[in-house]
């Protein structure tokens, strides 16, 4: 190994990172934006779900849900430190933490879970609570939540907003994406949109 | 039949048809690689000659093991050290909608090279620290150019191992540009637009801000509360949604099993994986290049016996993993069960362990990926590792421990898993009594020297990093936990820097100069010194002649050798990991 050697290939390995630095890192992204943004512009733009030109989330992304007319969501870890708005106001942002489920701190915070849910649905006191309602989503924001669990609050939702279950299962039933070819995936509600469709804002899922 | 069986049956059905993509598949990667007429070089020709010239590449130039390697190093050097600028330099470079600043120096480092190592651990998430600049033009190059790398390496071994005496290992610089080209650029474009079209991000937009349909409360310090709290003192009513270039970046980072996520959650994040479509080909493309790639070695050497011996090891280990996590994460632990007021069976729901999953992949395909991604030394991940029961952890941890070899990283995947069968070959041969020679050619002290550091190095790199990271002070404040579990964290961080896989238990959290600097350490010394030696073995084996193989040669492709590499694989894993497993997760598992 000589210096020429070195010299030689430090010099083509400068010319290989110019030029995948141009080709991958700019024309590549460049490519998949200008063909998304003509084929698939609301998907490419973060799946926003705009009604009257509000801005009432993504399809995508998971909101906090605690009020007993609206559907409730898997348990978020949000934080209002990541971000700011144009004005300074704090905006909401995710940083998933999960427990080893086999930790006191895990059984702890599941008793605490299962007894907010518990209070919240004496229709169903005889029956467990669905596993997604009392443990935190891989990203912390996950925007679904298995039929199980919507199902546990239909008593507590038409209660509370003086609609029929049945109404409020059509509603539910609306927003249910089935797994991939019946087996790949799990079946899953989409949160947001069973609550923009409660709210009466939404008629339709976008999108599907 | 129970949700354990039906994710077994799907995870055996999806392995199969990656075997039947990847045989046929890797005669294109040998052609391309090569240099042989194919349709593809009928196209793309013309750019990889440009390239050529611009590299000022003589055609039929080929190299020895020195120039080879002086190239793999250079690149991977120069790599570190653009991204490294390019980190640091973050706030005044374009294309920084958010306006994040340049990172701090131990942060950049970490990450520059753990992207152009193929590590992708990152000591910070993505779309809070990072502008569309450093994860486009940044990470995402490294994301293809250090696979190519491991690739052309790969491909120098077959040809060391495979030609007469005295040729040279091929051009090293030619074959990233053909990896690129020909193999990483394309599939990584056909997955980028589906990522689109399912829902993953691609813009240069800034973060879009949306209406909370709840606002919530934030309480004095800065907590998040009720809205109608009394503790409430500011009202929250708006969140962000990241968007920017991220599905160019997230077909990539599982292609070229990279890993790292353009967001912090990585592929749990519903907008890098937004539908079960995307995440069964987010896990399929995990697993395809180490699957062809050991295809590619039997059609180099020409015995297809020999890929076969391989693959049969490959599958059986992978077949293990993904039974014993499955199992393991379809089994609810007694702290969620709760004395059964929660339920975890599997009708309308996911069965099992769905702390750290997300609802729409379920506990199985979390688990299936969770194999994947630490067999093929990928590091994504579509759900929370931190979340998974003591034993569903071990699995991964082991499937990095074992070294690069049940897939691997694309191209170090295969020259870790030759190094295992050189050395198995001496041992098997030595114990028959025979001279000890693999296709033809001699195994003699010096091939073995260098198999032997090539399959211990990073063993010894991810122990020696856990040992240093266990005396450092701060790292027990860090590491998520005292004891056991404290030290499982470490471990797990220290395995999977030293391993080159990057994927992460959140449980540790470290962004702070001694754990950048220790784990920044070994993902280099996790890469460069298998690497240097995958080359340094390319030399030797091209300078052997090659000799006809005599009576009673030991066979290096049938079951009694396969059993015997997986024994060789198993044992070696075993010594070194089994003290630290068992005062780690081990011991949180029976506690």
């Amino acid at each position: 190994m000589n210096a020429r050697m070195i010299g030689e290939g430090l010099a083509r390995a400068v010319v290989v990172f110019v030029l995948a630095t141009v080709v991958l890192g700019v024309a590549y992204p460049f490519a998949v934006g200008a063909v998304g943004q003509l084929a698939f512009p609301w998907q490419a733009n973060g799946s926003v779900i705009e009604v009257d030109g509000v801005k009432y989330g993504s399809q995508l992304v998971g909101q906090p849900f605690s009020d007993m007319k609206h559907l409730w969501g898997r348990p978020t870890v949000a934080n209002a430190t990541a971000f700011q708005g144009e004005d300074g106001q704090p905006l909401l942002w995710y940083a998933p933490e999960n427990l080893s489920p086999a930790s006191d701190e895990f059984a702890q915070r599941v008793q605490q879970r299962v007894e907010a849910i518990r209070a919240a649905h004496p229709d169903q006191a005889n029956e467990p609570v669905p596993s997604e309602l009392v443990t935190v989503s891989g990203s912390g924001f996950d925007p679904h939540i298995s039929p199980a669990a919507a199902d546990y609050q239909v008593g507590r939702i038409a209660q509370a907003t003086g609609r029929s279950e049945e109404e409020v299962r059509a509603i539910i039933r609306q927003c249910t994406e089935e797994p991939l070819l019946g087996a790949i995936g799990q079946a899953r509600v989409n949160v947001l949109e069973v609550n923009l469709m409660l709210d009466g804002v939404l008629d339709a899922v976008p999108n599907r | 039949m129970s949700p354990l069986v039906i994710s077994l049956f799907e995870a055996a059905v999806l392995v199969a048809l990656l075997v039947a993509v990847a045989l046929p598949f890797s005669a294109y990667v040998v052609a391309a690689m090569e240099g042989a007429p194919c349709v593809a070089r009928r196209v793309l020709g013309p750019l990889e000659r440009g390239c050529g010239r611009l590299l000022r590449i003589k055609p039929q130039e080929s190299m020895g093991w020195k120039r080879y390697l002086v190239g793999a190093v250079a690149l991977t050097l120069v790599g570190a050290a653009g991204l490294f600028a390019i980190l640091l330099a973050q706030g005044v470079l374009p294309a920084n909608p958010e306006g994040f600043s340049g990172l701090a120096p131990d942060t950049a480092f970490n990450l520059a090279v753990s992207f152009a190592t193929n590590t992708d651990w990152q000591p910070v998430a993505g779309e809070t620290h990072l502008s569309y600049f450093s994860q486009a033009v940044g990470l995402a190059v490294q994301n293809f150019l250090s696979p190519a790398i491991g690739i052309a390496v790969a491909f120098a071994l077959m040809r060391g191992i495979a030609q007469g005496q005295g040729a040279g290992l091929g051009n090293f610089f030619m074959d990233v540009v053909r990896a690129v080209l020909y193999v990483l650029l394309p599939l990584a474009l056909v997955g980028a637009v589906i990522g689109v079209a399912q829902g993953t991000p691609q813009t240069l937009e800034p973060y879009e801000t949306v209406q909370l349909l709840e606002p919530v409360g934030l309480d004095e310090q800065g907590n998040i509360v009720d809205a109608d709290s009394p503790d409430a003192v500011q009202q929250v009513t708006e969140a962000v949604v990241p968007l920017g270039p991220q599905a160019s970046q997230v077909a990539i980072k599982q292609l070229g099993t990279n890993g790292g996520g353009f967001n912090g959650a990585n592929s749990a994040s519903a907008l890098e994986n937004p539908t079960p479509l995307t995440n069964l080909l987010q896990c399929a493309a995990i697993m395809l290049l180490p699957l062809t790639l050991i295809f590619c070695f039997g059609r180099m050497v020409g015995d297809r016996r020999q890929s076969r011996a391989l693959m049969a090891a490959v599958l059986a280990l992978l077949a293990v993993a993904i039974v014993a996590v499955t199992a393991a994460e379809y089994s609810a632990t007694q702290q969620l069960l709760a004395n059964g007021a929660v339920y975890t069976g599997g009708f309308e729901q996911s069965a099992g362990n769905m702390e750290g999953k997300e609802t729409r992949i379920g506990a199985g395909e979390t688990a299936l990926w969770a194999a994947f991604t630490t067999a093929a030394a990928n590091g994504s991940s579509n759900g929370s590792l931190a979340g998974f029961t003591p034993l569903g952890q071990v699995v991964p941890l082991v499937l990095m421990g074992l070294g690069e070899v049940v897939g691997g990283g694309a191209g170090t995947g295969l020259a870790s898993l030759l190094g295992f069968v050189v050395l198995t070959v001496f041992i098997a041969s030595l114990m028959i009594g025979r001279a000890p020679e693999y296709l033809g050619k001699k195994i003699g002290p010096a091939e073995m020297r260098l198999a032997v550091v090539m399959v211990m190095a990073p063993a010894l790199v991810m122990l020696a990093g856990a040992a240093v990271l266990v005396l450092v002070p701060a790292a027990q404040g860090a590491a998520g936990g005292t004891g056991a579990l404290g030290f499982s964290n470490l471990l797990y961080a220290a395995v999977s820097a030293g391993a080159n896989n990057g994927s992460a238990l959140s449980g540790f959290v470290a962004d702070a100069p001694w754990a950048n600097g220790v784990l920044g350490v070994e993902m280099l010394l996790g890469r460069l010194i298998p690497l240097a030696c995958a080359v340094m073995l390319a030399g030797r084996m091209a300078a052997l002649r090659p000799v006809a193989a005599g009576v009673g040669a030991l066979s290096a492709s049938g079951v009694l050798f396969t059993m015997l590499l997986m024994v060789i694989i198993l044992l070696v894993g075993a010594l070194t990991l089994v003290p630290a497993l068992a005062l780690g997760p081990v011991a949180v598992a029976v506690a």
